[in-house]
């Protein structure tokens, strides 16, 4: 067999439904990139389960061809969760939006920073929810005239990266979704990261908020370095999700290593060990 | 014979200890004892009252007329002496005030003397459940200073004292269940702690999320990779799990879901039971997809109906719902027969070892999205011909059971915990009880029974008759004689039958 063959098939024959320039393209691309080089590194590719919810970003279900759940709205985290409470052995990637994550599937949000299961979760912030054409998220900027809004948004975004720090994700990283070699490096990073990782993938919605663009300036990246909680915490604070001056680092702003949720649990040590979800165990 | 003895107190007093103590040493005696608990959502203090109803036959229910209050507080004997049979007794608090915290043991002696049971048996018992003198001595205080009224002898009989929690958590052991996921909701707690409990030498684990939602959420992802998983709650935690019982419609994922209904609407009364969420329990979740409502009506049921929802949520890739309430889960019954033999559950997975892709779209059998019409129409219609064949297969199951009377035209429809309280009402009437226990799908045999039946008489723990409801959508038959409660207490036994025969007049 020769190495061409051995590249993963990780393409599907379903029609894409994207609008045209969207950057979830990009984003697609730089995932097919980070799962090559994982299988490539050892990881199955039936071991490999993804998880969407529901919106634009979810799409990506039908063109990747790993096994996968697609789930409900705002749900992502907990059934990534139960994935690994029913086979702590997969390899979970959660795929959600920034409505989906930071409006109605918080509370998850928050308790999956402080479970610190062994999974990797991205987000795709656009800042709007676009597939109901539109609408304000908590991570779209003042002022933000929409359909629903027509007075424009009336509440300051929130920092999830600020809260991802605070509520114990021990992989804490924000891409821009343009830069793909970037992005899929990021990606690669936070699935090998043994806790729960989470990564902030900002990017246009070219239809109703194309605000990123006008922001790109401000970019700059990161260090790869080791930084305590309250650096990290400063330089997540650089950016305040709203104003169109300061800082946006991008990069990987905080790692630790720290027991995951399958390390505390006996029972799921014990799966790990064996190499087994429920299905395959001996009672 | 049948005596039904009254224990009240204040919460934090140690009822439940007395009670658990005379029913233990009864039960080796080979009594039946069924003990209902009544108590408040308050964790110290208020009024808690348990009744023990003491029988040499099967019981299932307490009478209102006791022969004996054991009163750990002066509120006991103010509020229930009105229940007291003519020649009752009462046994005070005020003849212990020395004891402290081991009144409720020199309590539990008194009794077991009144009973007319072996001092050496108390004794023995007392050594059981504590390890130290002090109760000891209680014990005996309390035994010495009542005179035998009763002369309870050893009886043939092999008996165990089991809760419909505890019932429910075996079924779900039988089942080989690996995960159980819940938010603490009473009265659906009981299972969680019970299986908290045994999760390491059973290998299965409990674990509580943030919310119910997710709960369901999580449910759904650990069953995807094949893992048995059952999930619990009450109406209100049962509520939020409703989205996502439509994501199972869609997605086809294995889901076996305990209900444990209190009374009353939205909190309404935490401790207290009712049989409120049978509506609920059949029809939560948007859309059209099969499912199985299972109404089990004592402990042995609990342990096996809930192996049969895994088996047949296995089977047919289905949601399958228990429905319990706080009277079934907390009492405590006799019960002096095995559970028929355990159906093994047959999981068929092949997450981790091929690609898999499980979906809330409408979606082709690999589970890609689709949008077309003839795609809807072909979903539609498979989930149609699959309720078809779960009819078939719940059909070698007891849907339906039938006691009593077999040949009287009295007929008495219930289902769930009213079982105990209707088979006890009925003794000695000329009536047949029908107990429905497949809520969906539903036996065909019932029409037959209302057709046979001259009078049919609907027996509910609801305002509104639900399973009434169901049965006439099914059969268009309406039951226009009913007896309802909807206090949130169950039914005595003595007050059902006199309800019963007025009816019959």
């Amino acid at each position: 067999m020769t190495a061409q063959n051995k590249k993963p098939n990780l393409n599907t024959k379903n029609e894409i439904t994207w609008c045209p320039g969207c950057g979830n393209y990009l984003v697609l691309n730089s995932v097919k990139t980070a799962l090559a080089n994982l299988i490539a590194s050892g990881i199955k590719q039936e071991e490999l389960v993804m998880v969407t919810g529901i919106g634009c970003h979810a799409k990506i279900f039908d063109y990747l061809n790993i096994s996968g759940i697609y789930g409900l709205h705002g749900r992502v985290l907990p059934t990534m969760l139960g994935i690994k409470l029913g086979n702590p052995n997969l390899s979970v990637i959660g795929f959600a939006g920034d409505g989906d994550t930071y409006s109605e599937g918080m509370e998850h949000f928050i308790h999956a920073c402080r479970y610190n299961a062994d999974m990797a979760f991205l987000v795709f912030d656009n800042r709007a929810f676009s597939l109901t054409t539109g609408q304000s998220t908590p991570t779209s900027p003042l002022g933000y005239k929409n359909k629903a809004e027509p007075l424009g948004e009336f509440n300051f975004p929130i920092n999830p990266l600020k809260l991802a720090l605070v509520s114990g994700a021990t992989f804490v990283a924000r891409c821009n979704a343009k830069d793909m070699n970037e992005t899929s490096r990021i990606i690669e990073q936070a699935v090998k990261h043994r806790g729960f990782a989470f990564v902030e993938l900002l990017e246009d919605c070219l239809i109703f908020n194309p605000s990123i663009k006008e922001v790109e300036g401000k970019m700059y990246k990161l260090d790869e370095k080791k930084r305590g909680m309250d650096e990290a915490m400063k330089i997540a604070g650089e950016w305040d999700y709203n104003s169109k001056s300061g800082k946006i680092p991008l990069g990987i702003f905080y790692r630790e290593e720290k027991p995951t949720l399958e390390d505390k649990w006996p029972q799921l040590s014990d799966l790990k060990k064996k190499k087994v979800g429920w299905k395959g165990l001996e009672k | 014979m049948r005596l039904n003895i009254l224990f009240g107190g204040k919460a934090g007093q140690g009822i439940n200890k007395v009670s658990e103590i005379v029913a233990n040493i009864l039960s080796n005696f080979g009594y039946f004892t069924f003990n209902y608990r009544d108590y408040e959502s308050l964790i110290r203090g208020g009024h808690n009252f348990n009744i023990l109803s003491i029988s040499d036959k099967r019981v299932g229910s307490y009478e209102n007329k006791v022969d004996g209050i054991i009163a750990l507080d002066e509120n006991t004997i103010k509020k229930h002496k009105n229940k007291l049979k003519k020649n009752g007794f009462i046994i005070s608090f005020e003849e212990f005030k020395d004891l402290g915290r081991n009144l409720n043991i020199a309590l539990a002696g008194a009794l077991v003397k009144i009973l007319g049971i072996d001092r050496g048996v108390l004794i023995s018992e007392i050594k059981k459940e504590f390890n130290s003198n002090e109760t000891v001595l209680a014990a005996e205080q309390g035994y010495n200073s009542e005179k035998e009224r009763f002369k309870i002898g050893k009886l043939n009989n092999k008996i165990k004292v089991m809760t419909g929690s505890r019932g429910v958590s075996l079924g779900a052991l039988n089942s080989g269940i690996d995960l159980y996921l819940a938010y603490p909701m009473t009265p659906a707690t009981g299972v969680m702690h019970e299986l908290a409990s045994r999760q390491v030498e059973n290998k299965l684990l409990v674990f509580q999320p943030e919310s119910e939602i997710a709960v369901v959420n999580a449910a759904l992802g650990a069953s995807f990779t094949g893992a048995k998983t059952m999930i619990g709650s009450s109406g209100g935690g049962f509520d939020l799990f409703t989205e996502a019982f439509s994501f199972q419609g869609q997605s086809e994922i294995p889901l076996v879901v305990y209900l444990a209904s209190r009374a009353g609407n939205s909190t309404g009364l935490p401790t207290y039971s009712g049989q409120i969420d049978l509506d609920a329990a059949l029809r939560a979740g948007h859309g059209e997809y099969p499912r199985v409502v299972i109404a089990p009506g004592d402990p042995i049921e609990c342990i096996e109906k809930t192996n049969e929802a895994f088996y047949l949520a296995e089977k047919f890739k289905l949601l399958s719902i228990i429905v319990s309430d706080k009277h079934l889960a907390e009492s405590e019954f006799s019960i002096d027969r095995k559970e028929n033999s355990v159906l093994k559950v047959e999981v068929k997975n092949k997450v981790g070892k091929e690609i898999v892709k499980k979906s809330s779209y409408e979606h082709d059998e690999k589970g890609n999205t689709v949008e077309d019409a003839e795609s809807a129409v072909k979903n539609a219609e498979r989930l149609l011909k699959k309720y078809g064949e779960l009819k078939k297969e719940a059909s070698k199951f007891e849907m339906i059971k039938i006691y009593g009377n077999k040949n009287s035209k009295n007929l008495i429809i219930g289902w769930g915990s009213t079982k105990g309280q209707i088979l006890d009402a009925i003794e000695g009437l000329d009536v047949k009880f029908l107990q429905v226990l497949y809520m969906k799908p539903m036996s065909d045999k019932i029409r037959e029974e209302l057709e046979k039946a001259e009078n049919v008489i609907l027996v509910e723990q609801n305002s509104t008759g639900q399973l009434g409801r169901i049965i006439r959508e099914k059969t268009g038959i309406k039951i226009e004689n009913r007896i309802l409660r909807y206090d949130g207490r169950p039914f005595a036994s003595d007050e059902l039958e006199k309800l019963i025969v007025e009816k019959l007049k």
